[in-house]
């Protein structure tokens, strides 16, 4: 006994001075978890990724993105297809005699299907694991606890949870690519960066929110050297590019573009149809918690103002004309009737009744002026540190402001804030203000009720461990006396008071039948969680956007 | 030397489950461990729930998920004079009045969500989803309100006792927690096991504590939940009557106040009874609880009746009556020695061997038993999950496993598949149980925990066998002979005569697992009789 106690002693000090930090452990227990998942709910996604691997095994590759007997059509690029070309070779035959591969209005399949599927998602899932151990394994000695925080923090994502594992999609191994292109910027490893980050573009394009950020960055680092640059006469400024990086980076990213794009090259204007479906609405089937959520409750507070205050809308129209608002109250009263997705939520095309019409032009307008102001600072200091800063930024202006967002889109940000968070404690309470409304956004997803205490309670459990851990790993920063903490203790409360409110939406859910007033409203709690989800990543943008713009030293 | 002293303090050393909660160990964290680990044992509990329940879509019987929810049909709907009449033929109520009660109140709960779900007769055989997950939920909320509390309790006052870190505690009670076999059989197919279980373990902690009327009044609100507690009867009455007789010296107020205090929980128990149907009912309730017209063995189960009638047919050689005095005498014989030593020698720390012991003997020889039964003696062994005795934890994991295999047959019947697998290597990896492959297998970066050079033999052996190397074959055996038996079931068609062939070899192995578990039980609380706290 005396003697185990010794070694057990021995080898508590040496592994506090040579800590391991191993993603393995939540390898083993995230996939037993999700191998519990497979029985429980999936979404329409579901039938989307089988559908694709029934076109994908099928068809010749050029009707790939022709297809359309079911309404899930093909509108991933190509890689992605390929990818489910893949996955539709290993299709067991129990799996296809079940209905697995078939093209179909609507798929008819069991659960065999639901198992292979759900199995080719964990599966696929372990690259994530595998990119962040690199991660970690490459990461200085220093940074070493702090970043396997980090990577535990993203493998074990209630939001790769909720979304992958029960609503079914395949974002852990796309994030993966993602994440290894960022690996790849931190070592200084351009063209790798770009490799990754190219056929992480060519598997999902939603990734092309991040493209500005991912060009500039590498425009400034590899491709432009400022360092003996003196402007005597525009011709120097040939000189800054160095031309041979250039060429080696245009080669990489044109080559992998050919390989995803040149055997459809003859259906080239069908695919760009199915990629960039403009014809969708402002919002997708009910409001993501960005800045329209915001204009829209500002839209029905106006109009109950007009409609029940008198001479509210006689003051107005002194100063507005009627382009932006209507004229009179007969035009609002008519409005109201012909819309009538007033009260509701659950829209595919929402229409404003007081407040002007949103364009696709202006979200696109504003999506990228606001990524350009994150890209200003990139290109006059560029710093990997930065660098990530504007990537989040890039995110957050898609997610605020983009048109049809998908609230699963929160993850475009969450991800690049992770490897940002722990430089420095102040960006702490706009990263967990971003993770908590992120995360509890995604809860109506899973609308069935069974779903719903494992949701909460992983979620619980996720804030609650890292909270803990973030805050002990994060480095104090010198200037840690200007920080506001009411601000602090102010995100600190609307955080907690998440809790109750996703408890008494569920209620009100579970109630509704009683009283014929929740009745009327019956999409008043997806809208509640979309206001107060927004407000929190509002907040969280401001203050990631304060730090990025107005503290010079967090970014050296 | 503080590290040291804790190390060997801490009984799963080394195991994925040390490994994640190590980083709790700072004080300041210390807080959080606790709440973590209950919210991840609750976790699971959800995911396990998403499978399918017993007797899911089997018209016009169905399972216990039936069974519960008719129960809460039945007695949100009908008087209580009736709870113990009504139409016995579909699921009538035959366990004791606190199920009863219990029903009413998640009852009347669900009605506010839904009436149709318990309404009168229209709701039989009901399944939908918002039902099935009320019912899951109330199945987590009662484990969470009872089983839970309980459980973090009995581990932190052996761990103060023992002056174990708070981290080591955690970790025994996160292992407790784990245990797979309650899991499946509560939110797989579906019972209130952990309410039964939960209320024992209150009244072995407040039998820690030295307050001995409230143990008895929460063994009996355990025994009038469900009749099976009287698994553990002899082990508490000898403890409470030893207590007051001569341990340390007769003391007649703790006598009186013992036997009030059961009296008078009976009597406000089935006082509603009473009270509403008058004495007929109350017999009534008792003659439904105690089924003794039944067989000896229902079903296929890993006790000595059911597995030795492959050799001797009882049924045909002897009457019901007989049969019945048969299997008493034979579980009064197996329990007496827990019985004699917890009586002769009522020592805190021999409580759980005991009731290990006694209610053991009542699974393998008394009479209609089920499988499920087997959750009653696990409760008092996972318990031991707590001792920092290597020997103790091997045979601990060891017979965890076997009773979670035994269950097998059962759960497959339930299409849990998913869930017993995912369940038996979780319980059997978060313990240490596959440390022993872990560092050979894998690239030395994803090595978990300390590294295999630092910690060398130790390390290397983990995979929670114990030291006698005659116990070591046993338990390897046993393992073997699973693992074939599960090929078996899955590969090759029994023979069409014996259609249960492999379902009985389960349980010839489960019991004799079993009975030399309860052997080994037996000998460990002769030689924990005059051992101190320390020891353990």
């Amino acid at each position: 006994m005396a003697k185990t106690a010794k070694k057990a002693k021995a080898s508590v000090s040496v592994s506090q001075n040579n800590p391991k930090f191993s993603l393995w452990n939540f390898w083993v227990s995230g996939t037993l978890l999700k191998l519990l998942l497979i029985p429980g709910y999936f979404s329409t996604d579901f039938d989307v990724h089988r559908n694709w691997l029934a076109i994908t095994n099928k068809l010749p590759l050029k009707l790939w993105y022709v297809e359309d007997t079911s309404q899930w059509t093909l509108d991933y690029p190509p890689f992605f297809a390929y990818f489910e070309w893949f996955l539709s070779q290993v299709v067991p035959k129990v799996v296809q005699k079940d209905g697995c591969l078939d093209i179909v209005k609507v798929g008819r399949f069991g659960m065999p299907t639901v198992i292979f599927q759900r199995l080719t998602v964990i599966a696929s899932e372990t690259l994530l694991y595998v990119v962040l151990q690199v991660f970690i394994n490459k990461s200085e000695m220093t940074d070493r606890s702090a970043n396997f925080v980090v990577a535990s923090s993203i493998v074990l994502s209630p939001g790769f949870l909720i979304i992958d594992h029960i609503h079914f999609q395949y974002n852990g191994f796309l994030f993966a690519i993602l994440i290894a292109s960022i690996v790849a910027a931190k070592h200084q490893k351009y063209l790798q960066c770009a490799l990754f980050f190219t056929i992480a573009l060519c598997f999902k394009h939603i990734f092309l929110y991040l493209a500005p950020s991912f060009f500039v960055f590498l425009l400034r680092v590899y491709v432009l050297d400022f360092s003996n640059f003196k402007f005597r006469s525009y011709n120097d400024l040939i000189s800054v590019v160095q031309w041979k990086n250039l060429l080696k980076l245009g080669g990489v990213v044109v080559t992998v573009f050919t390989a995803c794009f040149a055997p459809f090259i003859a259906q080239w204007p069908q695919l760009l149809k199915r990629l960039f479906p403009f014809s969708r609405g402002l919002t997708h089937a009910y409001w993501a918690p960005n800045f329209w959520a915001i204009y829209s409750l500002l839209d029905k507070v106006l109009t109950l103002c007009v409609m029940k205050v008198p001479y509210v809308h006689r003051f107005l129209s002194q100063f507005i004309g009627p382009p932006l608002i209507p004229e009179t109250l007969a035009e609002i009263q008519s409005r109201l009737q012909q819309y009538n997705g007033g009260t509701k939520g659950l829209v595919q095309d929402v229409s404003f009744v007081i407040l002007p019409q949103v364009q696709p032009k202006l979200t696109f307008f504003l999506t990228l002026f606001y990524q350009v102001l994150a890209l200003v600072p990139v290109l006059f200091s560029p710093s990997f540190k930065r660098f990530i800063g504007s990537l989040t930024l890039c995110g957050f202006a898609s997610f605020l402001f983009g048109w049809h967002v998908h609230e699963k889109a929160i993850m475009l940000v969450i991800i690049p804030f992770s490897f940002l968070v722990t430089s420095d404690r102040r960006l702490l309470t706009p990263f967990l203000l971003a993770v908590s409304a992120g995360y509890v956004s995604l809860f109506p997803l899973l609308h069935s009720s069974q779903e719903f205490l494992l949701k909460i309670l992983y979620t619980l459990v996720w804030s609650i461990v890292y909270s803990l851990a973030l805050r002990q790993v994060t480095k104090i920063s010198s200037s840690v006396q200007r920080r506001v903490f009411f601000f602090d203790r102010f995100a600190l409360f609307y955080i907690i008071m998440l809790l109750p409110l996703v408890i008494g939406v569920q209620l009100l859910e579970a109630l509704k039948w009683r009283y014929s007033v929740l009745q009327k409203f019956e999409f008043a709690g997806l809208m509640i969680y979309s206001i107060y989800c927004s407000i929190g990543i509002l907040s969280s943008w401001v203050g990631l956007s304060w730090l990025y713009n107005f503290d010079e030293p967090l970014w050296m | 030397m503080v590290s040291g002293v804790k190390s060997a303090k801490e009984s799963f050393f080394a195991s994925p489950l040390y490994d994640f909660l190590s980083p709790f160990r700072p004080v300041a964290n210390q807080y959080y461990a606790e709440y973590v680990i209950v919210i991840f044992a609750l976790v699971i509990r959800c995911a396990v729930g998403l499978g399918s329940f017993s007797g899911e879509g089997v018209s016009p019987l169905f399972g216990d998920f039936e069974a519960q929810r008719h129960w809460m049909e039945l007695t949100t709907n009908i008087p209580i004079s009736q709870w113990y009449w009504f139409d016995l033929q579909y699921w009538g109520l035959d366990y004791p009045p606190l199920t009863a009660y219990h029903s009413l109140l998640l009852g009347k709960l669900g009605s506010l969500f839904n009436p149709e779900w318990y309404a009168l007769g229209s709701s039989r055989g009901l399944e939908l989803p918002a039902l099935k997950a009320y019912m899951r939920f109330t199945v987590i909320l009662s484990e969470a309100a009872l089983y839970i509390p309980g459980v973090i309790y009995f581990t932190k006052w052996f761990g103060i006792k023992r002056r174990q870190s708070p981290i080591g505690t955690y970790i025994a009670a996160a292992a407790i927690l784990f245990q797979p076999s309650l899991i499946l059989i509560d939110h797989g197919h579906f019972q209130y096991n952990s309410v039964m279980l939960g209320l024992t373990v209150y009244a072995i902690n407040n039998l820690l504590d030295g307050f001995h009327g409230p143990a008895a009044v929460c063994f009996v609100l355990s025994l009038t939940f469900k009749q099976m507690s009287l698994y553990y009867s002899p082990v508490f009455f000898a403890y409470l009557l030893s207590r007051s007789l001569f341990s340390p010296s007769f003391n007649v107020s703790r006598f009186i106040s013992v036997a009030l205090h059961t009296l008078i929980s009976f009597a406000v128990l089935f006082f509603p009874l009473y009270k509403f149907g008058g004495l007929k009912n109350v017999l009534q309730s008792i003659h439904r609880v105690f089924p003794f017209a039944r067989g000896i063995f229902e079903d296929k189960v890993a006790n000595f009746w059911c597995v030795s009638n492959v050799f001797f047919k009882y049924a045909e050689n002897y009457s019901q009556i007989q049969l019945q005095k048969l299997s008493i005498a034979a579980t009064g014989a197996g329990f007496l020695p827990a019985f004699l030593l917890i009586f002769l020698y009522p020592k805190k720390h021999m409580l759980p061997f005991a009731l290990a012991a006694c209610s053991m003997a009542f699974f393998l020889f008394s009479f209609q038993v089920h499988e499920k039964s087997i959750l009653v003696p696990l409760l008092p062994i996972t318990l031991l999950y707590c001792s920092t005795n290597w020997n103790v934890l091997s045979m601990v994991s060891w017979i965890n496993n076997v009773a979670l295999f035994t269950l097998w047959p059962l759960l497959k019947k339930d299409n849990l598949t998913i869930q017993y697998v995912v369940m038996l290597i979780l319980s059997n990896w978060l313990i240490g149980n596959f440390s022993f492959c872990t560092p050979r297998f894998l690239p030395h970066f994803l090595t978990p925990g300390p590294s295999v050079s630092d910690v060398g033999d130790s390390y290397r052996r983990r995979s929670l066998l114990p030291e006698s190397v005659i116990w070591k074959l046993i338990i390897i055996t046993s393992y073997l002979a699973m693992g074939l038996i599960h090929c078996l079931d899955v590969f090759v068609e029994p023979p069409s005569t014996l259609p249960d062939l492999w379902v009985l070899m389960n349980c010839a192995l489960g019991f004799s697992c079993f009975a030399l578990f309860w052997l080994w039980n037996n000998y460990k609380l002769f030689t924990l009789r005059n051992k101190s706290f320390e020891d353990f």
